[in-house]
């Protein structure tokens, strides 16, 4: 399947845009956050339909980088991860999948529904994983560069001493 | 001036508010947790515990005489405007400029303010989303405006009936079958439009696939009850959605028609 790259740039960074402002994100975030979006769309797309990937493990990766550009941008604007995560996972959240199974159990069509709601289930413990570990990575760091802090600090007291 | 010691009565009521505006503008319950945690520790509070779904706050000390407070949040929304703002001011604590009334009254007047984007605003914005994301999932430019129209008239609706303050089941399931009924007339309109894809593209602002993936966080963080309350929540959402959808659907195939002919 042949993918149009711009276009499907331009209309992921308008729809997480928007949904920065539906979730009432901080005017400055919004163009940022329709940036990060937009990128972990593309690179869902070209993963799932040009390199074939797995729907779980294109899921992943673009969380991955979804999270990563988060977390910079955080530290960049000074503002929590969370305000870019949030509408920055919006294209990728399986919620039409967990409608259509809905739909579809409604329509009494079981054994469908539930394996709609299963693959819904699955993409999004890829994206809730993928989130995961970008988030205990800048963790890490963050603790690490505070315990050097403290030890400094330590030695520093210990020479005065 | 500033939040210098504060008596233990003093920092479990603040930190009651700050949890409170957090949880009120849908932060993720560890978030929450640490928050709190974080203000009681750098207020020399130091055995305070905190427990935190997504209905409710407690807030107590371990020893059988210590204090304990309750807070049952009953309407959340998503605002990640103030979820900043209390970021902001829990990393400040050290030059905070207001002291402990002015603190308090800056958290109540944060806890009634209106939201950053007027509601005509957000309309817009559900229906540019519903129409980008329509495009995404295959549509034609006739989608676009077709579901641009549904979503701004499904989030107008949700607005409109805000003031009615319904249960979250029933704005749902109005909301879907609002977005069933506009997608029909849409496609009566015009030929060129696909139901499925503009249905698709209007549900998107209703849908819970936020709350879902934030479950599933919640579980991989060891918040097992927040996020048995926030699947289940989404689960409840969707299928409300789906109901209101398949009625207004099921009484076109039905009456409809007849109707149109």
């Amino acid at each position: 399947m042949e993918v149009n790259v711009l276009s499907a740039f331009v209309f992921a960074f308008f729809a997480t845009a928007a949904f920065g402002v539906l979730f009432q994100a901080p005017k400055k975030t919004l163009i940022s956050s329709g940036v990060i979006g937009a990128v972990g769309w593309v690179l869902f797309v070209l993963l799932r339909h040009q390199l074939g990937y797995n729907s779980f493990h294109a899921n992943f990766f673009a969380a991955v980088v979804i999270a990563l550009g988060s977390e910079l941008s955080a530290r960049l604007f000074r503002q929590p991860a969370t305000v870019f995560v949030i509408p920055g996972i919006i294209p990728l959240v399986p919620g039409l999948g967990m409608y259509q199974g809905m739909t579809q159990i409604i329509e009494k069509n079981y054994e469908l529904g539930t394996a709609t709601l299963l693959t819904a289930c699955t993409d999004s413990a890829a994206i809730a994983l993928g989130m995961m570990v970008m988030t205990s990575v800048f963790r890490v760091l963050k603790i690490s560069k505070e315990r050097k802090q403290r030890l400094q600090r330590l030695k520093n007291t210990a020479r005065n001493n | 001036m500033g939040l210098n010691n504060l008596k233990r009565e003093e920092t479990l009521n603040l930190a009651m508010l700050i949890g409170k505006v957090l949880l009120k503008s849908g932060a993720e319950t560890s978030r929450v947790e640490d928050t709190i945690t974080r203000f009681c520790q750098a207020n020399n509070c130091h055995d305070v515990n905190v427990f935190v779904t997504p209905t409710v706050i407690i807030l107590g000390d371990e020893t059988p005489n210590g204090m304990g407070c309750v807070c049952r949040i009953r309407y959340r929304s998503t605002n990640l405007q103030l979820i900043s703002e209390m970021n902001d001011f829990s990393y400040n604590l050290k030059n905070w400029p207001l002291d402990y009334a002015a603190t308090i009254e800056y958290l109540e007047g944060k806890l009634k303010a209106l939201p950053p984007y007027s509601s005509r605003l957000v309309c817009l914005a559900s229906g540019l989303s519903s129409g980008c994301f329509s495009v995404m999932l295959g549509g034609n430019s006739h989608d676009f405006v077709a579901a641009f129209i549904t979503g701004y008239l499904a989030m107008l609706l949700l607005k409109k009936l805000g003031g009615y303050r319904p249960s979250a089941f029933w704005e749902n399931a109005l909301a879907g079958a609002a977005i069933g009924i506009v997608a029909i007339l849409c496609c009566a309109a015009s030929v060129q439009c696909t139901m499925e894809k503009i249905i698709v593209g209007a549900l998107m602002p209703f849908l819970p696939g936020v709350a879902f993936t934030n479950g599933l966080r919640d579980y991989m963080a060891g918040d097992l009850i927040s996020g048995n309350s926030r699947i289940a929540e989404a689960l409840l959402f969707a299928t409300s959605i789906a109901i209101g959808l398949a009625f207004s659907l099921q009484a076109w195939h039905i009456w409809g028609w007849d109707l149109w002919k």
